[in-house]
C-alpha cells in the first residue's frame, strides 16, 4: 500500500484546487447539519410540547388544530364536577380552560406581528408543568407574559422583552408582567395573558380547548366522558397525540427542508466532483506509473480515495466550526412555535458521517477514470 | 541438453497483438520469434509504429499477448490476470521510461523508496537499499531533493536507480536518453552498461538513437510489428 503521506502531500499540490475542494465540501457539509439542526429542533420541540398525561378536550369535529376549535364555556366547570381521574395538587384538580389564538402583538414601538396568545388562568400552571415564571409575575388582568423566545417571532431584539414594558395585544394596551419559560416546547414562544381579558378582546364566548391533567389510566375516564355528554360535543386527545399530528402535518415542511439542503449540497457536490476530477486526470500517467511498479490498482484507488477523504474531512471540521459559531443557538420560528438550532452529537455525526461519504463517493468516478484505461495508454497521457 | 542457466531469460513463440481501434484491429506485433538471453543488453530499433513499444511492453508484462507465448524464466507470463501481473512486475521487472515518471510531490529517497513498499522489507532494510541504489547512480548527495529540484539526466538516474533498488533480473528502458542531452544521455547509458555487465541484468531497451544502441550488446530491428533480419536491417 502507498503510505498516507502520499495522498497528505498530493493534497498540497494544487493549493487553488485543495481550498475549492474543502469549501465544496464544507458547503455540503454545512446544509446538511442546518438542516439536520432545524428537523430535529422542530421535531423535539413539538415531541415535548405534548405531556403524556395531559388530555385536551377540544371541540368535535376539530381534532387537527386547537386554534379552529371551539369549546363550550360549561364544559370546564362540568369535567371538574362530573370527570374522575384528574390530578390533584394541593387540593385543586388540574384543569386549565384555555382560549389559544393567534393575533397582533407589538412591544414597545415596534411592528406588529402574528404570535400565538394564549388566555389562561392561573391553573394553567397545574398542566403544563414545563412552565416555569423566570422574571416577573404571572399576568393579572391588563397583563401579559411572554414565553422566553417570543422576541424571536416579533423580530425584536432578546433584550426588548423587560419586564414592565408596555405591549399592545390585538391593539390594546398591556403591561409585561413576566417572562416564563417551557423547555423545548412551543409555548416558550407564546404569550399569556389572563384568560376573561382574551375572551373580551376576540369576542368570544366560548374557550378553545380545556386541558386536563390525568392520572397514568385517566385517558379512558375522559373519553368515556366525551362519549355521556355529547350534549358539550367534545373529542378528548391525548396532548402527546395532539402534538405528534402536529409533527405529522409538519413532516412536508422537513422534507422540503431536506430536498433544498440536498438540491444545494448536489450543485457543492457535482462542483467538488469535477474538482477531483481535474484533480486526478493530471496524473493519470502518475497512477499508470504506480502500477506499473507494481501497485495493484485497489491499492491506488484507496490512496485516492484517502487524499479526498482528507480534503472532505477538512471541510467537515470547517463546516462545524462555522456551525458552532452561527447555527449552534440561533433561534428558529416556525407557524406555531419557536426553537433553538442545537449543535447535537447527533447533529455533528451526520456532518462528519456526510463529510466521509463525500470523500468516498466524490472520489470513486475520478479514480475509476485514472485506473481504468490499459496500462500502455495510460503511460502515454499528459501529465 | 539445455540447462537452466542456457536457457533465454526472454522467450517469444508467435507473439502477437491485435487492438481495435474503431471498426478496424490494427495489429503493432504479428507471430514474432524471440530469444533474449540473460545478462544480455538487446536494443530494439525501428521506426514510429513498427511495433518495438509494444513489444517493450509486453515483456515487461504492462500488456497482454493476444496470440503466443510468452515466457519469463520458463514460465509463461502472457496469460497472468493483470492482479498477478501487477506482483510479476514488482518482483521481476525495473522500467525505466523516456520522461522518467517520477512522483513530483516525493523526494528522489522517496521515489526510488516506492518499489520497495510492496516488498515487505524493514524500514532500515529500505533505507540501505535506497541508499545504495542512489550512491551507484551518484546522486547520493541529492537524495533530499525534489524532482523539481533536479536536472533531466539527475531525474533519469533517479529513474534508474528507482528500476534497479528491488534487485529484478529484467531491466526495460522505453527511449532512456530520449529526453536528455549527449553528455546525461552518455552517462545514463554507461550505467546500463556497468548493470548489465557488473550485476549481470538482463535490459531490454527501446530506441531511435543508433548511437544509444550501440551502447547494448545487440541490436533488433523492426517494421511493420515484425523482426528484421540482420542484413534487412542494414
Amino acid at each position: 500500500m502507498l503510505p498516507l503521506s502520499y495522498a497528505l502531500r498530493n493534497l498540497y499540490r494544487d493549493p487553488a484546487r485543495l481550498l475549492q475542494t474543502i469549501l465544496g465540501s464544507a458547503l455540503v457539509v454545512l446544509m446538511i447539519m442546518g438542516a439536520a439542526a432545524i428537523n430535529q429542533g422542530m421535531r423535539e420541540t413539538l415531541d415535548a410540547s405534548g405531556a403524556a398525561d395531559n388530555v385536551i378536550l377540544l371541540g368535535a369535529g376539530s381534532e387537527e388544530s386547537v386554534l379552529r376549535s371551539e369549546v363550550n364555556e360549561r364544559a370546564a366547570g362540568i369535567a371538574q364536577a362530573a370527570m374522575p381521574g384528574i390530578v390533584e395538587v394541593a387540593g385543586r384538580r388540574a384543569i386549565s380552560p384555555e382560549i389559544q389564538q393567534l393575533t397582533y402583538v407589538s412591544v414597545g414601538n415596534a411592528k406588529n406581528r402574528r404570535a400565538l396568545v394564549r388566555g389562561v388562568t392561573p391553573d394553567a400552571l397545574l398542566v403544563h408543568t414545563r412552565v416555569s415564571l423566570v422574571e416577573g409575575r404571572f399576568p393579572r388582568p391588563g397583563e401579559v407574559m411572554a414565553g422566553r423566545l417570543s422576541w424571536r417571532k416579533l423580530g425584536i431584539p432578546r433584550q426588548a422583552l423587560r419586564v414592565g414594558e408596555p405591549v399592545q395585544v390585538e391593539g390594546v394596551p398591556m403591561i409585561l408582567s413576566g417572562l416564563f419559560a417551557a423547555p423545548s416546547t412551543v409555548m416558550e414562544s407564546e404569550w399569556w395573558m389572563d384568560l376573561n381579558d382574551l375572551r373580551t378582546q376576540a369576542k368570544r364566548n366560548n374557550l378553545s380547548s380545556v386541558i386536563l391533567r390525568m392520572r397514568d389510566d385517566g385517558f379512558a375516564d375522559a373519553d368515556l366522558f366525551t362519549k355521556q355528554r355529547l350534549d358539550l360535543e367534545l373529542s378528548a386527545l391525548r396532548e402527546s397525540d395532539y402534538y405528534a399530528r402536529l409533527a405529522d402535518f409538519y413532516a412536508p415542511l422537513r422534507s422540503m427542508t431536506w430536498l433544498t439542503a440536498l438540491l444545494i449540497a448536489a450543485g457543492a457536490f457535482l462542483g467538488g466532483l469535477n474538482t477531483l476530477y481535474a484533480a486526478f486526470a493530471s496524473r493519470i500517467r502518475e497512477i499508470a506509473t504506480l502500477q506499473t511498479i507494481g501497485f495493484r490498482p485497489w491499492a491506488l484507488a484507496l490512496s485516492l480515495v484517502e487524499e479526498s477523504m482528507l480534503a472532505c474531512l477538512c471541510g467537515a471540521i470547517l463546516a462545524a466550526f462555522a456551525a458552532m459559531l452561527w447555527l449552534d443557538g440561533l433561534a428558529v420560528s416556525f407557524s406555531i412555535g419557536t426553537f433553538i438550532l442545537r449543535l447535537t452529537p447527533e447533529v455533528a455525526f451526520m456532518g462528519l458521517g456526510t463529510g466521509m461519504a463525500l470523500g468516498l463517493i466524490g472520489a470513486i468516478p475520478p479514480a475509476l477514470r485514472c485506473l481504468l484505461p490499459p496500462l500502455p495508454t495510460a503511460l502515454r497521457a499528459a501529465s | 541438453m539445455t540447462t537452466s542457466h542456457d536457457y533465454p531469460l526472454i522467450r517469444c513463440k508467435g507473439l502477437t497483438k491485435h487492438y481495435r481501434k474503431g471498426r478496424q484491429t490494427v495489429t503493432p506485433l504479428s507471430a514474432l520469434d524471440l530469444d533474449v538471453p540473460r545478462g544480455e543488453f538487446l536494443a530494439l530499433m525501428g521506426p514510429s509504429g513498427s511495433g518495438k513499444t509494444t513489444l517493450l511492453n509486453l515483456i515487461a508484462g504492462i500488456d497482454r499477448p493476444s496470440e503466443g507465448i510468452l515466457e519469463f524464466d520458463r514460465h509463461e507470463i502472457g496469460g497472468l490476470s493483470r492482479g498477478r501481473l501487477a506482483r510479476w512486475r514488482a518482483a521481476h521487472v525495473g522500467y525505466i521510461f523516456q520522461l522518467y515518471h517520477l512522483i513530483p510531490v516525493l523526494t528522489a529517497f522517496e521515489n526510488v523508496e516506492i518499489p520497495l513498499l510492496l516488498s515487505g522489507l524493514s524500514r532500515r532494510e529500505r533505507r540501505e537499499r535506497v541508499e545504495n541504489a542512489l550512491a551507484l547512480v551518484g546522486l547520493a548527495d541529492r537524495m533530499h531533493h525534489v524532482p523539481s529540484e533536479l536536472s533531466g539526466g539527475q531525474e533519469q538516474r533517479v529513474a534508474i536507480a528507482r528500476a534497479l533498488v528491488t534487485d529484478p533480473p529484467l531491466l526495460v528502458a522505453d527511449e532512456p536518453t530520449g529526453d536528455l542531452d549527449r553528455e546525461s544521455a552518455a552517462s545514463v547509458l554507461a550505467l546500463l552498461q556497468q548493470f548489465s555487465a557488473e550485476f549481470g541484468k538482463t535490459i531490454v531497451m527501446v530506441t531511435h538513437d543508433p548511437r544509444c544502441a550501440d551502447a547494448a550488446e545487440r541490436t533488433l530491428h523492426l517494421e511493420k510489428g515484425k523482426l528484421l533480419e540482420a542484413e534487412e536491417a542494414l
